[in-house]
Protein backbone atom coordinates (compact mmCIF):
# COMPACT_ATOMS: atom_id res chain seq x y z
CA UNK A 1 0.00 0.00 0.00
CA UNK A 2 1.31 3.27 -0.84
CA UNK A 3 1.62 6.29 1.51
CA UNK A 4 -1.03 8.07 -0.05
CA UNK A 5 -3.31 5.28 0.32
CA UNK A 6 -2.38 4.18 4.00
CA UNK A 7 -3.28 8.17 4.92
CA UNK A 8 -6.49 7.65 3.23
CA UNK A 9 -8.01 4.80 5.66
CA UNK A 10 -10.01 5.32 8.38
CA UNK A 11 -8.18 5.03 11.94
CA UNK A 12 -10.70 4.09 14.79
CA UNK A 13 -8.06 3.75 17.29
CA UNK A 14 -4.88 5.56 17.67
CA UNK A 15 -2.12 4.98 20.47
CA UNK A 16 0.53 7.32 20.93
CA UNK A 17 3.12 5.18 22.17
CA UNK A 18 6.32 7.38 20.98
CA UNK A 19 7.40 8.27 25.14
CA UNK A 20 8.26 4.31 25.33
CA UNK A 21 11.08 1.98 24.09
CA UNK A 22 11.22 -1.68 23.24
CA UNK A 23 9.11 -3.44 24.64
CA UNK A 24 6.69 -0.27 25.26
CA UNK A 25 4.76 0.26 22.10
CA UNK A 26 4.45 -3.49 21.24
CA UNK A 27 2.84 -3.85 24.94
CA UNK A 28 0.76 -0.75 24.41
CA UNK A 29 -0.35 -2.41 21.12
CA UNK A 30 -0.99 -5.67 22.90
CA UNK A 31 -3.06 -4.05 25.37
CA UNK A 32 -5.51 -1.84 23.13
CA UNK A 33 -6.07 -4.46 20.65
CA UNK A 34 -8.85 -5.67 23.26
CA UNK A 35 -10.47 -1.94 22.69
CA UNK A 36 -11.21 -2.51 18.96
CA UNK A 37 -13.43 -4.85 16.91
CA UNK A 38 -12.87 -7.28 14.53
CA UNK A 39 -12.19 -4.99 11.21
CA UNK A 40 -11.75 -1.70 12.69
CA UNK A 41 -8.04 -0.05 12.66
CA UNK A 42 -5.57 1.27 14.77
CA UNK A 43 -2.62 2.70 14.49
CA UNK A 44 0.41 2.84 17.02
CA UNK A 45 2.38 5.69 16.99
CA UNK A 46 6.35 5.14 17.92
CA UNK A 47 9.66 6.32 17.22
CA UNK A 48 11.17 3.37 18.60
CA UNK A 49 13.03 1.80 15.33
CA UNK A 50 12.83 -2.02 16.67
CA UNK A 51 8.62 -1.44 16.97
CA UNK A 52 8.45 -1.23 13.00
CA UNK A 53 9.40 -4.86 12.51
CA UNK A 54 7.76 -5.98 16.20
CA UNK A 55 4.67 -5.15 15.06
CA UNK A 56 4.14 -6.82 11.37
CA UNK A 57 5.60 -9.70 12.87
CA UNK A 58 3.00 -10.02 16.39
CA UNK A 59 0.18 -9.00 13.54
CA UNK A 60 1.18 -12.61 11.48
CA UNK A 61 1.45 -14.20 14.94
CA UNK A 62 -1.43 -13.47 16.28
CA UNK A 63 -3.67 -13.31 13.22
CA UNK A 64 -3.96 -9.08 12.65
CA UNK A 65 -3.48 -8.19 9.46
CA UNK A 66 -0.21 -5.34 9.03
CA UNK A 67 -1.59 -2.60 6.51
CA UNK A 68 1.75 -0.63 6.46
CA UNK A 69 3.70 1.80 8.08
CA UNK A 70 3.43 6.03 7.61
CA UNK A 71 7.04 7.76 7.87
CA UNK A 72 6.52 10.79 9.83
CA UNK A 73 8.93 13.63 11.17
CA UNK A 74 10.58 12.23 14.14
CA UNK A 75 8.00 9.21 14.28
CA UNK A 76 6.22 6.43 12.39
CA UNK A 77 2.89 5.30 12.61
CA UNK A 78 1.92 1.80 12.27
CA UNK A 79 -1.71 0.80 10.88
CA UNK A 80 -3.15 -2.67 11.07
CA UNK A 81 -6.45 -4.10 11.04
CA UNK A 82 -7.92 -6.57 13.80
CA UNK B 1 -4.18 -24.18 20.35
CA UNK B 2 -2.65 -24.12 23.86
CA UNK B 3 -0.12 -21.10 24.44
CA UNK B 4 3.49 -21.11 23.44
CA UNK B 5 5.63 -21.38 26.87
CA UNK B 6 8.80 -19.88 28.21
CA UNK B 7 10.73 -21.05 30.95
CA UNK B 8 13.50 -18.79 32.66
CA UNK B 9 15.90 -19.77 34.36
CA UNK B 10 16.53 -16.24 36.50
CA UNK B 11 20.05 -16.63 37.83
CA UNK B 12 21.37 -13.10 38.07
CA UNK B 13 20.74 -10.33 40.27
CA UNK B 14 22.23 -7.33 38.68
CA UNK B 15 19.90 -4.77 37.80
CA UNK B 16 21.18 -4.47 33.78
CA UNK B 17 20.79 -8.50 33.55
CA UNK B 18 16.77 -8.13 35.65
CA UNK B 19 15.95 -5.12 33.24
CA UNK B 20 17.05 -7.74 30.14
CA UNK B 21 14.56 -10.01 31.66
CA UNK B 22 12.01 -7.25 31.85
CA UNK B 23 12.36 -6.74 28.02
CA UNK B 24 11.66 -10.17 27.47
CA UNK B 25 8.80 -10.85 29.48
CA UNK B 26 7.89 -8.34 27.55
CA UNK B 27 7.94 -9.61 24.20
CA UNK B 28 6.33 -13.10 26.11
CA UNK B 29 3.37 -10.96 26.94
CA UNK B 30 2.51 -9.36 23.89
CA UNK B 31 2.70 -12.93 22.10
CA UNK B 32 0.23 -14.79 24.95
CA UNK B 33 3.02 -17.04 26.40
CA UNK B 34 2.47 -18.98 29.42
CA UNK B 35 5.91 -18.07 31.30
CA UNK B 36 7.56 -20.05 34.07
CA UNK B 37 10.13 -17.79 36.07
CA UNK B 38 12.51 -20.02 39.05
CA UNK B 39 14.70 -17.32 40.64
CA UNK B 40 17.93 -18.61 41.50
CA UNK B 41 20.72 -17.51 43.64
CA UNK B 42 21.71 -14.07 43.21
CA UNK B 43 18.36 -13.23 41.34
CA UNK B 44 16.70 -14.26 44.53
CA UNK B 45 18.91 -11.78 46.47
CA UNK B 46 17.20 -9.19 44.52
CA UNK B 47 13.88 -10.26 44.95
CA UNK B 48 14.26 -9.95 48.63
CA UNK B 49 12.07 -7.16 49.90
CA UNK B 50 14.68 -5.20 51.21
CA UNK B 51 16.76 -5.55 47.45
CA UNK B 52 14.22 -5.17 45.06
CA UNK B 53 15.03 -1.36 44.46
CA UNK B 54 18.28 -0.59 45.47
CA UNK B 55 19.80 -0.24 42.02
CA UNK B 56 23.42 -0.82 43.14
CA UNK B 57 25.10 -3.79 41.11
CA UNK B 58 25.74 -4.21 37.43
CA UNK B 59 27.30 -7.22 36.27
CA UNK B 60 28.64 -6.28 33.23
CA UNK B 61 30.36 -3.62 31.95
CA UNK B 62 30.49 -2.33 35.54
CA UNK B 63 32.31 1.04 34.65
CA UNK B 64 29.27 2.32 32.77
CA UNK B 65 26.76 1.36 35.66
CA UNK B 66 26.29 5.49 36.04
CA UNK B 67 25.84 5.82 32.63
CA UNK B 68 23.83 2.58 32.25
CA UNK B 69 21.26 4.17 35.24
CA UNK B 70 21.02 7.30 34.16
CA UNK B 71 19.86 5.90 30.68
CA UNK B 72 16.90 4.15 31.92
CA UNK B 73 15.88 7.00 33.63
CA UNK B 74 16.72 9.16 30.45
CA UNK B 75 14.45 6.57 28.33
CA UNK B 76 12.01 6.36 31.40
CA UNK B 77 12.65 2.42 30.85
CA UNK B 78 10.31 1.11 33.93
CA UNK B 79 12.06 -0.34 36.73
CA UNK B 80 12.58 -4.26 36.27
CA UNK B 81 10.03 -4.83 39.01
CA UNK B 82 7.75 -2.84 36.85
CA UNK B 83 8.47 -4.75 33.91
CA UNK B 84 8.31 -8.14 35.83
CA UNK B 85 4.57 -6.55 36.98
CA UNK B 86 3.35 -5.52 33.80
CA UNK B 87 3.77 -9.33 31.94
CA UNK B 88 2.42 -10.73 35.43
CA UNK B 89 -1.01 -8.54 34.46
CA UNK B 90 -0.84 -9.17 30.76
CA UNK B 91 -0.46 -13.13 30.08
CA UNK B 92 0.11 -15.82 32.82
CA UNK B 93 3.38 -15.42 34.39
CA UNK B 94 4.25 -17.71 37.44
CA UNK B 95 7.52 -16.90 39.56
CA UNK B 96 9.00 -19.29 41.80
CA UNK B 97 11.89 -18.77 44.07
CA UNK B 98 14.33 -21.27 44.41
CA UNK B 99 13.81 -22.67 47.74
CA UNK B 100 17.65 -23.70 48.55
CA UNK B 101 18.87 -19.93 47.37
CA UNK B 102 15.86 -18.19 49.30
CA UNK B 103 17.90 -19.78 52.47
CA UNK B 104 21.78 -18.71 50.96
CA UNK B 105 19.46 -15.39 51.75
CA UNK B 106 17.84 -16.22 54.73
CA UNK B 107 14.69 -15.59 53.17
CA UNK B 108 12.77 -19.09 54.20
CA UNK B 109 9.29 -17.55 53.50
CA UNK B 110 8.05 -16.04 50.36
CA UNK B 111 7.12 -12.97 52.45
CA UNK B 112 10.48 -12.64 52.48
CA UNK B 113 10.04 -11.54 49.20
CA UNK B 114 8.70 -8.77 46.93
CA UNK B 115 4.77 -9.59 45.72
CA UNK B 116 5.85 -10.79 42.36
CA UNK B 117 6.55 -14.02 43.77
CA UNK B 118 3.89 -17.09 43.91
CA UNK B 119 6.02 -19.56 45.75
CA UNK B 120 8.63 -21.15 46.71
CA UNK B 121 9.70 -24.70 45.05
CA UNK B 122 12.34 -27.16 43.93
CA UNK B 123 14.48 -27.45 41.66
CA UNK B 124 12.72 -30.21 40.12
CA UNK B 125 9.66 -28.30 39.45
CA UNK B 126 12.19 -26.18 37.08
CA UNK B 127 13.38 -29.43 35.39
CA UNK B 128 9.99 -29.82 34.62
CA UNK B 129 9.11 -26.71 32.97
CA UNK B 130 11.96 -26.99 31.11
CA UNK B 131 10.92 -29.58 29.62
CA UNK B 132 7.87 -28.45 28.25
CA UNK B 133 8.79 -24.93 27.62
CA UNK B 134 8.90 -23.91 23.78
CA UNK B 135 12.12 -21.48 24.85
CA UNK B 136 14.27 -22.21 27.77
CA UNK B 137 16.47 -18.94 28.98
CA UNK B 138 19.16 -18.94 31.36
CA UNK B 139 19.92 -15.55 32.52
Amino acid sequence: MTTEELQEIKVDKTIDARGTSCPGPLLAAKKAIGQIDKGQVMEVLSADEGTKRDIPKWCNKKGYEYLGTIEESGFFKILLRK
Amino acid sequence: MANKKLTLALFSGSVDKLTAAGVILGGAAAEDMDVEIFVLLQAAFAFKKENAMVNDRVAEITDKKDEFLASLKRLDAPHWTEAFRTAKEMTNVKIHICGFAGKVWHGDKLDDFIDLADDICGIGEYMTSAEEADINLFI
